[in-house]
């Protein structure tokens, strides 16, 4: 097995690479490889997901994968001497598997072409994705083909291989079984992985005095120690945001960049569905310490500095027992009673929650400390929310992240008592705490062991890498935040020779070499019983979870007097941050997580949804504290934390609390890959272990130096133009077309007779800006399907970035303290009184009888006189050769159903026609019109909010067409006689009658 | 001869017009010599320097092609800039030429013979130049030829809705028609050129481009009419083609473009850009080349007077854009006038009105319109304000259009300055080779307004031979 992979990874180019695939074919561990790989009776399976066509398809890929290395293919290309079953060629097939991400796992269907991934999408059976994918889960394909990924087993630096490792590690683990581990410790990241949580028990039973501990720069650590205090076990809340009337965020990101963000975003998007006057909506209070897409989504929200965060929720307490709620904690809390915040803002809230009682919601944010989620859930608990609109979970097959763990390996580490570290997955040199100084510890560990993706900032400093596998090509498992299993099936043989998660930790347990197929199904057979195993494995493969394996989700008792013992010791904080002494908030990269995605190029150039800035982190600051600090957008200033310093660039951002800078962690990288290498800064470095999230007292010095920031939208305000139409649901009852009414304009009239378009499929969009917030998900599923390229952040400075769909932001409202933020996805609308076909002089850019603008790219010359006439600017040019310098294995990631675009060529929003065609064929192979909702673009599929809905507008049966009728339903510049296909759904929103008489 | 007649008819109360007294030999003399003499140092250095800016632009182009359209600070939503803007730019500098040649040829304004030849010649050079940067301009340029109506296999035609499609037509048209136009006046010149050269090369050149001229009755017939021809058929030619330009803007939706004031304004400023260049480009040539005599103060106070008002035009013209622009009641269409005023471009508009519209004011007075310092300065400034208005009108519409989200500040490039210079170095270098080698004031026409081309001239004037008589 192992030679075999060591002859793939020798060589990817297009020749060798075929032809030792071919002398593969040929070896006796291949036919063993090939007898093992096939279970006896497989082919009698006609199941869409079956093992012996997966691995047909694979060996396929990596055919192709060869071939791939060739503009013209001048290699023969051989077809298939026994063609699989059920394989078409050209026809994708999709294969359910999980993508992990420290606690949580998100279910997918992966499209697979001829063996080869090429696009994610959500996982409807899955409840930590019903259907939809975030924009880490979309982006992760382009991870796979990381042409930087690791490759090789390195010793010292050098070439090695996995045996070597093997035998190393095998030496090691003999020792370590004589002194019962001690001095052996595994530093991970946290998971949850039944097959992980097992072996990592195995390890701990064989080596009772070594430890496995998990460290993650960003996690639910915090909440889950505040959960442990207020309960006294260290469960997971589990949100139901669906059943929530009122819900009040406490810094918490809960709609894109908490855990399980798909699934609050869902329940959150499904409680304020409006879809005529008498529905009702839920209503959300934001009180954050940054401008995040939460805050946008908010009825009404405060930014407040992080430290205060904790004052104002004590104070929200007292207000919510002032009003005749018992809270036992409360009695604690007298202290925080006199506080600077709007005293009338928080009754307002409090009353709010009180009348909502078992219907409301109280949730704090990642950043927030564990008192903050002690006291949050005493309040839930007295509101009678905690079994109805949060529950808990125990943490099963789980390894929660803890910092303190990390610290106290690091002082072992620096008094030499650790003698072998393996570090698993995780790249601690580079995010650990600055004061731990993890790396000049590291230093002192005699035997040191990285097992990740890349040769990153670690691995450089350790005695043996070896390469970690993508999730697309391990097989593994995972258990969703509720519980529920599901299996990590590779698409792909590891590209690069990698090993997969599994097997390492099977290594590490064990001291075997053991195939993590295996592995995993040793785990499965004692989770789903030896009886009919190979049935309900095939179905847990085919569907993607395990059914029935989810936790229940309890509703703890709460230890009140252990909350106030814990507040009492850990009192918030009643100062806030001034002018002499600011505060700065560390928040998770938008784009790179943690850092982790730091190569990945369509991360790198996602707009941030909120400053919409791509390829930096930057300094936010408030519009008035830069103006008393003297500080403006793209200057650099030094900032100096507890003694460290870096510089920083800062960008004025309205809405950030005022003395309160926010940057984001994950930048900076030194050892990322060719896209993220020195992309940012590495604010890692003024991060300490005491103060992780947020700390006071950071000094900002002007160098004067200037710094670009490259943003894609540089104005802000909507200059008063009708674009994003929203109202107050008060007044949409009492105007309903309000949307409509919003243009005046004379009769639209043409001066010849116009195409009717009333015949057979007429496709057409809606978009409900009252539920979209702004995620950015349907950006990368479309980069993702529609082979859009990336540019790099000078481009993306001169206004080049290739985005088909943008989601376009603007601030509202007067004050620049705290403007509301409102989202538009805006891309090709499809008018059918295209502006942009009139001006082609070569007729590139046409109509077709379905209502489409189709962009046909052979005949475009560039002129770009359609981009100018375009009134929605929504087209994209090649400027340069983008795609040129695309290496062969990304190529790899490249939809073939979609034409990779040359230099000088217009481009944009065809409304996935390849996916209009693919079902249009098969619905014609099958004698039947495409059915409503059969024809999903890239970026409705996976929308978390289901805001977006597609189809067919001549059929006034459809969804689109329903949609269409209601009474929000607007089109953008529709006054210039465009006639949009694409049209939107007003936002609404539902501020509090108290607070809104007062403003 | 009958047009040459009437010509010549209507000069006789306009003896000043040549001044120096000359006799037809002088007037050949003086013009053709500048041809046949030994070239000059400084012409050499001139050459030198305004070649290699030509070859500059050669040499950008290239890469243009090799890189793309990147190279230049285009973005989207400023999908065009600066090559679009000089295109403007060149083909209005080019409409001076042709309204001299041919309308002020129809008017009669026989004022025109001096300067017809060298601003028909900038005509032709300025529409290269113009007609270089479309062509360069697109993104894909090896398959540009998809603009023209050819017959293939795919019966695809060009959309001729689009103003783009009109513009090659209009361009390509107006090019030869002014080539035509130029080449016919030349014909009688070369003739002289040929009968004066020494070398056998000279006339074998000359010869050839001559086309056999003998100044026969009977030649000049048949020049006189197709003259007369061409320059009716350039006259419409002069509205049309910047009228067409001005449809690129005009014909699309963006506030700002969608105005049906545009095609005059169009043409009045081109008129007035074409003006200015000519009068740049006399004042150096009658200094350089000893013509003062052929291209007197009056030919340049009538020029100054055209500027004067259409500069009045432009000025106006940019007035009632901003009526208009309020009075609409569009909201988009007033955002996007008041931001040309108080905007991001605000700069390039002020510099735009400075140079169009205060700064040709002072040809009110007699004492500046005849003061060669002010004009030259004048001449200058105000195509340094064109350049600026094409600017203004081309890129802070496409920034700043109907969704705020879009907008974006354009950000040229060396290669966006580089072409602009490099067009000016193939203009100049073609300008001196055409100085060069062919005779830049009209002869035969100069000829026909002398005193002594009518008819009756030495029955009232009497020579040496009456007397003897």
């Amino acid at each position: 097995m192992s030679s075999i992979e060591k002859k793939i990874q020798k060589n990817l180019q297009g020749k060798e690479y075929w032809r030792s695939l071919e002398e593969l074919a040929e070896t006796p561990e291949f036919k063993e490889f090939l007898q093992r790989e096939f279970p006896e009776g497989a082919s009698e399976l006609s199941d869409a997901m079956s093992r012996r066509q997966f691995l047909t398809l694979m060996g396929a890929s990596m055919a192709l994968a060869g071939l791939m290395g060739c503009r013209r293919p001048v290699e023969k290309i051989v077809p298939y001497v026994k063609a699989p079953e059920n394989v078409i060629p050209g026809v994708p097939k999709y294969y359910a598997t999980t993508m992990p991400l420290g606690l949580n796992a998100t279910g997918l269907l992966v499209e697979s072409h001829e063996g080869r991934p090429t696009k994610i999408e959500g996982n409807e059976k899955h409840p930590a994705s019903l259907g939809a994918a975030g924009v880490f889960q979309q982006a992760s394909i382009l991870n796979l083909y990381d042409p930087d990924r690791s490759k090789f087993v390195l010793r010292q630096g050098a070439q090695a291989q996995w045996a070597d490792f093997v035998a190393y590690w095998q030496e090691q683990f003999n020792q370590f079984s004589q002194n019962r581990g001690e001095g052996l410790v595994v530093l991970s990241e946290a998971f949850s992985s039944p097959t992980l949580a097992r072996l990592r028990t195995e390890f701990l039973r064989r080596f009772p005095r070594a430890r496995w501990v998990a460290y993650e720069p960003v996690s639910d650590e915090n909440i889950i120690e505040g959960v442990r205090v207020a309960t006294g076990r260290a469960q997971l809340p589990v949100y139901r945001l669906d059943q929530a009337e009122v819900i009040l965020s406490l810094d918490s990101d809960f709609l894109t960049m908490e855990g399980d963000s798909l699934v609050n975003a869902r329940g959150f998007a499904d409680g304020r569905r409006v879809q005529d006057v008498n529905d009702s909506m839920n209503r959300l209070y934001v009180v954050e310490s940054t401008y995040t897409a939460t805050g946008a989504a908010a009825d009404h929200r405060m930014p407040l500095q992080a430290r205060q965060i904790g004052a104002f929720t004590a104070a929200l307490a007292l207000a919510l027992e002032k009003q005749g709620l018992r809270i036992r904690v409360a009695d604690e809390l007298s202290q925080y009673a006199n506080h600077s915040f709007d005293q009338k803002w928080i009754n307002a809230v409090a009353k709010d929650l009180l009348r909502a009682r078992g219907r409301s919601l109280v949730m704090a944010g990642r950043r927030q400390p564990a008192s903050v989620h002690a006291l949050v859930f005493a309040i839930n608990n007295a509101l009678g929310n905690v079994g109805k609109t949060v529950a808990y979970v125990e943490p099963v097959d789980k390894l929660l992240p803890n910092t303190q763990d990390l610290s106290a390996v690091v002082e072992d580490m620096k008094a030499g008592r650790v003698k072998t570290l393996v570090m698993f997955g995780g790249n601690p040199v580079y995010n650990a705490p600055a004061d731990l100084a993890f790396g000049a510890a590291l230093k002192r560990v005699e035997q040191t062991i990285h097992f990740s993706t890349h040769v990153d900032e670690t691995s450089s400093q350790v005695e043996w890498h070896v390469p970690q596998a993508h999730f697309l090509e391990s097989w593994g498992d995972a258990r969703a935040l509720d519980g529920t299993m599901s299996v990590i099936q590779p698409l792909i043989q590891p590209l690069f020779g990698a090993k997969s998660d599994v097997e390492f930790a099977a290594l590490l347990a064990t001291g075997q070499d053991v195939r993590g197929y295996d592995v995993v199904r040793e785990t499965w057979k004692a989770a789903l019983g030896n009886r009919n195993f190979e049935r309900k494995w095939r179905r847990v493969l085919h569907d993607g979870i395990a059914e029935n394996t989810q936790l229940t989700a309890r509703a703890p008792r709460e230890r009140s007097n252990e909350i106030a013992r814990y507040l009492n010791a850990n009192p918030f904080a009643r100062d806030a941050a001034d002018k002499d002494k600011l505060e700065i908030v560390f928040v998770a990269s938008s784009a790179v997580f943690d850092g982790r995605y730091a190569n990945n190029g369509w991360l790198q150039e996602l707009p941030d949804p909120t400053t919409k800035l791509t390829w930096d982190n930057a300094l936010l600051v408030s519009p008035k504290t830069a103006k008393e600090l003297n500080l403006a957008s793209n200057e650099l200033v030094l900032a100096e934390v507890e003694g460290r310093r870096m510089k920083l660039p800062v960008f004025v951002m309205p809405g950030q609390p005022d003395y309160s800078v926010a940057v984001a962690l994950g930048y900076g990288r030194t050892h990322a890959g060719r896209v993220g290498n020195g992309v940012g800064f590495n604010t890692y470095r003024l991060r300490s272990s005491g103060s992780p999230d947020f700390a006071l007292g950071v000094n900002l010095v002007r160098t004067g130096e200037r710094y670009v920031l490259a943003s894609t939208q540089d104005h802000w305000s909507m200059e008063g133009r009708p674009i994003v139409r929203d109202a107050d649901l008060d007044y949409y009852r009492q105007h309903p077309e309000f949307a409509r009414e919003m243009v005046e304009h004379p009769p639209l009239t043409s001066l010849w007779k116009e195409h009717t378009y009333d015949t057979g499929y007429q496709w057409g969009m809606t978009v409900d800006l009252n539920v979209c917030i702004g995620c950015n998900a349907c950006v990368t599923a479309c980069q993702s399907e529609n082979n859009i390229p990336i540019v790099g952040k000078e481009q993306v400075w001169r206004g080049r970035e290739m985005h088909w769909m943008r989601i376009d932001r603007y601030f509202q409202g007067g004050e620049l303290d705290s403007p509301a933020m409102v989202y538009q996805p805006m891309m090709c609308q499809h008018c059918e009184m295209a502006p942009c076909e009139q001006v082609c002089p070569v007729a590139a850019t046409v109509h077709d009888e379905e209502g489409l603008n189709v962009m046909v790219y052979n005949r475009c010359i560039g002129t770009r006189y359609c981009s100018n006439n375009c009134p929605y600017k929504v087209r994209r040019f090649n400027f340069f050769n983008y795609t040129n310098e695309t290496p062969e294995i990304v190529k790899m990631a490249m939809n073939p159903d979609v034409t990779v675009r040359f230099r000088g060529v217009m481009e944009k929003c065809t409304f996935c026609l390849q996916r209009i065609n693919e079902v249009k064929i098969r619905a014609k192979n099958e004698g039947r019109e495409v059915r409503d909702g059969e024809i999903r673009t890239a970026c409705q599929q996976t929308c978390p909010t289901n805001a977006i809905v597609f189809g067919n507008i001549n059929d006034p049966e459809s969804e689109v067409s329903k949609i269409k009728q209601q009474n929000r339903n607007y089109e953008v510049l529709s006054e210039l006689n465009t006639r949009p296909r694409t049209s939107y759904l007003a936002k609404l929103r539902n501020p509090n009658p108290e607070l809104v008489a007062e403003s | 001869m009958k047009a040459s007649a009437e010509t010549t008819a209507l000069q006789v109360d306009d003896g000043q017009l040549i001044q120096g007294n000359p006799t037809f030999h002088t007037v050949s003399e003086s013009i053709s010599r500048i041809v046949e003499v030994k070239t000059t140092k400084a012409w050499y250095v001139l050459f030198g320097f305004f070649s290699s800016l030509a070859l500059m632009f050669v040499v950008m182009i290239g890469y243009l092609f090799w890189e793309g359209t990147g190279i230049w600070g285009l973005q989207i939503p400023v999908a065009w800039g600066w090559a679009i803007v000089n295109f403007v730019f060149w083909v209005g500098i080019g409409h001076a030429g042709t309204l001299i040649s041919a309308i002020l040829f129809l008017l009669r304004q026989p004022w025109r013979t001096s300067i017809n030849r060298f601003a028909e010649a900038m005509t032709i050079f300025a529409v290269i130049c113009a007609g270089t940067f479309p062509g360069i301009h697109v993104g894909r340029v090896w398959v540009a030829y998809y603009m023209f109506p050819l017959p293939n296999q795919m019966s695809m035609w060009p959309n001729f809705r689009s103003p783009l499609l009109w513009d090659v037509f209009a361009v390509g048209t107006y090019f030869t028609v002014s080539l035509l136009f130029w080449y016919t006046g030349l014909i009688p010149d070369l003739a002289t050129l040929r009968d004066r050269a020494k070398s056998k090369i000279r006339k074998a050149v000359y010869g050839a481009f001559a086309l056999g001229w003998r100044g026969s009755h009977r030649n000049w017939q048949h020049y006189e009419l197709a003259y007369l021809l061409l320059a009716g058929l350039a006259t419409p030619l002069v509205l049309s083609v910047h009228s067409v330009v001005s449809f690129d803007f005009a014909v699309s939706n963006l506030p700002g473009w969608h105005t049906t004031i545009f095609p005059p304004y169009f043409v009045a400023g081109a008129i007035f850009s074409g003006f200015a260049m000519v009068m740049t480009l006399a004042l150096i040539a009658r200094k350089v080349y000893n013509v003062e005599n052929f291209i007197t103060m009056r030919h340049l106070e009538n020029m100054n007077k055209i500027i004067l008002v259409t500069s009045l035009m432009v000025g106006y013209a940019y007035s009632i854009e901003l009526f208009i622009a309020w009075y609409s009641g569009n909201p988009f269409e007033r955002f996007a006038f008041w931001n040309r005023a108080t905007g991001p471009y605000a700069w390039a508009y002020w510099t735009m009105v400075f140079c169009n519209v205060v700064v040709p004011q002072v040809f009110w007075s007699r004492r500046m319109r005849r003061n060669i310092p002010v004009m030259f300065v004048v001449s200058i400034l105000v195509n340094i304000g064109m350049w600026f208005e094409r600017f203004v009108i081309v890129v802070s519409t496409l920034a700043n259009d109907f969704l705020p989200s879009s907008w974006h500040y354009f950000k040229p490039t060396i290669f966006d300055v580089g072409m602009l210079i490099g067009s000016f170095g193939l203009f100049f270098t073609l300008f001196l080779l055409f100085l060069r080698f062919l005779p830049m004031i009209a002869m035969a026409e100069v000829k026909a307004v002398l005193p002594q081309a009518d008819p009756h001239y030495y029955e009232h004037h009497g020579n040496g031979k009456e007397a003897s008589v």
